[in-house]
């Protein structure tokens, strides 16, 4: 984590170890943002949506650089810098380096993560899937939550509770999503989500690149 | 060879200062012709040829851990030194055939690409991730996404595909569920973005043009031994003799020459046989033959063009149109029917036409997917 260095990416200013009552704790020291977060903006306007995912997109574009899978892109770990437009990325503490040895047993049923934003590999801790398309996974359910007010995979009337199941399961993008994201000019977002990774965009730059694409992106 | 847009050498049939010639004659005459080297580790403990005479080849191939990162790290670094002198266009990623095809089997083989083709990225040579895959394991179709998945994470731009399967020589692909599930791999592969060319093909080229394949490599005697370990562990032969084999596309099937005499005497010789040249070259020695009343001049050499010329034509014709398996089967089938009807056995016993109908239903079974 130390190695990255970009804009939209909070900065790591130490890693700390201590032992506290014979359990070794490591502490994440990261800069202090003052903008709030995602969450705290409520739903967003699309141009607010294409900006905020584009800058988003370079942060994961960086990580991915590095090797870097971040596991936990939610609406909490999305904060904003002093001018409260710059979105940053935050909180790399499940943060996994592809090129060392995973931490998660096998036999766990699901990786790190938030549920509610995981992509499918990570609910089935399926580890061999899991790299920075997980992250794009991610951060499409957190755009089309704070945008479009919905979970791509939660039909109309299921209650929340049932989004590990459909997204583990693979069910794919309900069709009020798909027909919402295309009358928001938001398309993107439907190949962020697809079920398994060599659905969704293979590069960070061409993902970059077909976001910048859409209407109204600067 | 003037259709074909590329060849791939094997450095078991060819020493390092051959293919390095072969590289700068083919670039002097055809610009634009692409020369890949497929270094050929899939199986190491067979014979080599002039493989161990190769500066990259690694002389712990039989002892060393395979499964140990650095071994092919340095494997990698020597591979990359090798190709920059020789002047060819592109490189598959070194691979072998694993005893169990499993997750880390392919996470590996992709770690490795991609290490390979860091080696390039400033250079003009291009990095094809080999992906050896097990045809069994496609029957379910989810399971070909999960490998898609897990070779789209590759760093290279393209994929040399080859579908290892248990099939036994000179017999077609009969499972229609494998069949699908391979269609769904190169479908999702060049949808992802990555371009495919399925190496090893034989006839199949149909399946895999019409799933969307960039390219397609015919292998060696046709392909009618097929990509499995036992292609690498035959016996040095003393005996048996290869014989000339005839590719119907009306038929969609290989004829020897007795039933090629009765396929043509019947009418079920097709257009693209009569637009190939090779065809008329054959057909003119059964025919001087059956004049003179003498035994047919050896046409094995012949066949070789003759398979080769319709290859490239096909996948030319494919790669505008990828419904016209479709049309081709269909057409096959038919005819197979009136084989049938005249009583007309080809001298295989297992050279039926029964693979049509597999491979029409896999078309259609992956055009719903």
């Amino acid at each position: 984590m130390l190695r990255c260095n970009h804009p939209n990416i909070a900065r790591l200013l130490s890693v700390d170890e201590y032992v506290y009552e014979g359990m070794h704790l490591v502490t994440l020291t990261e800069e202090f943002l003052e903008g709030g977060t995602l969450t705290g903006k409520g739903e967003i306007a699309k141009a607010q949506c294409l900006a905020i995912g584009s800058s988003l997109i370079e942060a994961i574009r960086h990580t991915a650089g590095l090797d870097l899978v971040h596991r936990d892109i939610k609406p909490d770990n999305i904060m904003f810098r002093k001018d409260g437009t710059t979105p940053v990325l935050t909180d790399f503490g499940v943060a996994r380096d592809l090129l060392e040895s995973s931490l998660t047993p096998t036999w766990a049923p699901r990786g790190p993560g938030t549920p509610f934003f995981s992509s499918p590999e990570q609910l089935n801790n399926q580890k061999h899937l899991t790299d920075w398309r997980s992250d794009q996974f991610a951060l499409g359910v957190v755009l089309s939550y704070v945008t479009l007010g919905i979970h791509p995979y939660l039909p109309d009337s299921a209650p929340q509770s049932h989004v590990i199941d459909l997204v583990a399961s693979r069910r794919g993008p309900t069709d009020r999503f798909i027909a919402n994201t295309k009358s928001a000019g938001l398309s993107v977002i439907e190949k962020m989500v697809a079920p398994w990774p060599v659905q969704r965009y293979r590069t960070p730059l061409q993902l970059a690149t077909a976001w910048n694409s859409q209407e109204g992106a600067i | 060879m003037s259709a074909f847009a590329g060849a791939v050498f094997s450095p078991i049939n060819s020493t390092e200062e051959e293919v390095k010639e072969q590289a700068e004659t083919t670039s002097e005459s055809r610009p634009g012709f692409e020369t890949i080297l497929d270094p050929q580790l899939y199986v190491p403990a067979t014979e080599r040829g002039n493989l161990k005479d190769w500066a990259y080849y690694p002389k712990d191939v039989d002892t060393a851990d395979l499964t140990s990162p650095a071994w092919w790290t340095d494997l990698n670094e020597k591979l990359a030194g090798t190709v920059k002198a020789l002047g060819i266009n592109a490189l598959c990623s070194p691979v072998v055939i694993p005893k169990v095809f499993d997750d880390k089997y392919y996470n590996r083989t992709v770690q490795v690409g991609s290490e390979l083709a860091n080696h390039f990225e400033t250079e003009a040579t291009q990095v094809l991730q080999t992906a050896l895959v097990s045809l069994p394991e496609l029957a379910d179709v989810n399971r070909s996404l999960e490998i898609a998945s897990m070779i789209s994470a590759t760093k290279a731009e393209r994929i040399y595909l080859v579908l290892v399967g248990a099939t036994e020589p000179r017999r077609e692909l009969n499972q229609t569920d494998e069949i699908v599930g391979a269609m769904k791999l190169v479908d999702a592969l060049e949808s992802s973005g990555t371009r495919v060319l399925v190496g090893f093909c034989s006839s199949d080229v149909l399946l895999w043009k019409a799933a969307g394949a960039s390219a397609c490599a015919s292998g060696k005697f046709f392909n009618l031994r097929r990509f499995t370990r036992q292609r690498f562990e035959e016996p040095k032969s003393s005996g048996g003799q290869q014989l000339p084999y005839w590719f119907e596309e009306a038929l969609a099937a290989f004829l020897r020459q007795g039933d090629l005499i009765r396929a043509r005497k019947a009418g079920l010789l097709g257009e693209a046989s009569s637009r190939n040249p090779f065809c008329q070259e054959v057909l003119a020695i059964l025919d001087e033959a059956a004049k003179s009343r003498t035994a047919p001049a050896a046409w094995l050499g012949i066949s070789w063009r003759q398979f080769m010329y319709w290859f490239s034509d096909v996948e030319s014709r494919l790669s505008r149109d990828k419904s016209l398996t479709d049309a081709i089967l269909r057409a096959a089938d038919a005819n197979w029917a009136k084989l049938d009807a005249a009583k007309i056995l080809l001298e295989e016993r297992f050279n039926d036409g029964t693979w049509i109908r597999i491979w029409l239903n896999a078309i259609n079974d992956f055009s719903s997917l």
